[in-house]
């Protein structure tokens, strides 16, 4: 399932992104493009970020940026971006991310499959390292692979 | 016994700290705790014996009764301490089966 949202299309590396802004920006592209979701949904997220919503930030450098499916979800989707350096979440020194994250979830049961694998993933130290150290989309797809052998 | 996990949102962080709370249960094999996640708008007080929030919520939160902070809500090795004190704290027996850390 993680497979199917985390494709090349959607799995993305940078090392020129300027800013939190920027990075959610970037990260969201894929789904904006793919009819994933609406402008909108891209504003509610930058919006709530910039209220003081580092609740996105999951710990190990790794966020997850989302809204709710009321602003502007069209369908399930997720996508990632690997930043290098790292990037500081409402510019807050205490909230450096490496990898963020985009979900959409259109309803409160769609995604729930995908986000039971995404934990999956990134609770297991060893998965996490390794997704963290890929530098290619093709790496970050052996790794998503492995999240049935470890359970 | 009920655990709430809770997050603004109600669908990202709250739905994996429950997952993870669910998993955190198995593996020290405590039976009867029902788990959920909300978002904070819809919470009130009562509706959980205990609730797990992440750092950010720690304030917006103070005036509930048994809250559990997470600094990060993907270490599993926080969630376990945590789960395991807050399960002692109200008195449910832990088999000590599951000592897998």
């Amino acid at each position: 399932m993680l497979n199917d949202y985390l494709t090349p299309d959607t799995v993305l590396f940078a090392t020129d992104v300027d800013g939190w802004r920027d990075a959610i920006e970037r990260v969201s592209a894929p789904l904006l493009e793919a009819g994933a979701i609406e402008r909108r949904y891209i504003d509610a997220m930058i919006d709530s970020i910039a209220k003081g919503g580092t609740y996105i930030d999951l710990g190990y450098g790794i966020a997850l940026a989302h809204s709710r499916p009321e602003n502007g979800v069209i369908e399930t989707g997720l996508s990632y971006l690997r930043v290098s350096p790292p990037v500081l979440l409402n510019d807050e020194a205490e909230h450096p991310i490496d990898l963020f994250f985009c979900l959409a979830a259109n309803d409160q049961g769609g995604h729930l499959a995908t986000m039971a694998e995404l934990a999956t993933l990134l609770t297991n130290d060893d998965l996490r390292t390794q997704l963290l150290a890929a530098t290619t989309s093709a790496e970050v797809s052996t790794v998503i692979q492995e999240i049935g052998n470890q359970e | 016994m009920k655990f709430l996990a809770v997050c603004s949102t109600g669908l990202g962080s709250s739905f994996m700290v429950h997952m993870n709370i669910d998993k955190v249960l198995k593996e020290l094999g405590v039976t009867g705790v029902d788990v959920d996640h909300t978002d904070l708008g819809s919470v009130a007080r009562g509706d959980a014996d205990a609730i797990f929030v992440g750092a950010d919520l720690a304030e917006a939160t103070e005036n509930f009764d048994d809250v559990v902070v997470l600094k990060s809500i993907i270490d599993l090795n926080e969630l376990r301490e945590k789960v395991r004190a807050t399960l002692e704290l109200k008195g449910v027996t832990i088999p000590e089966k599951g000592s897998a850390a």
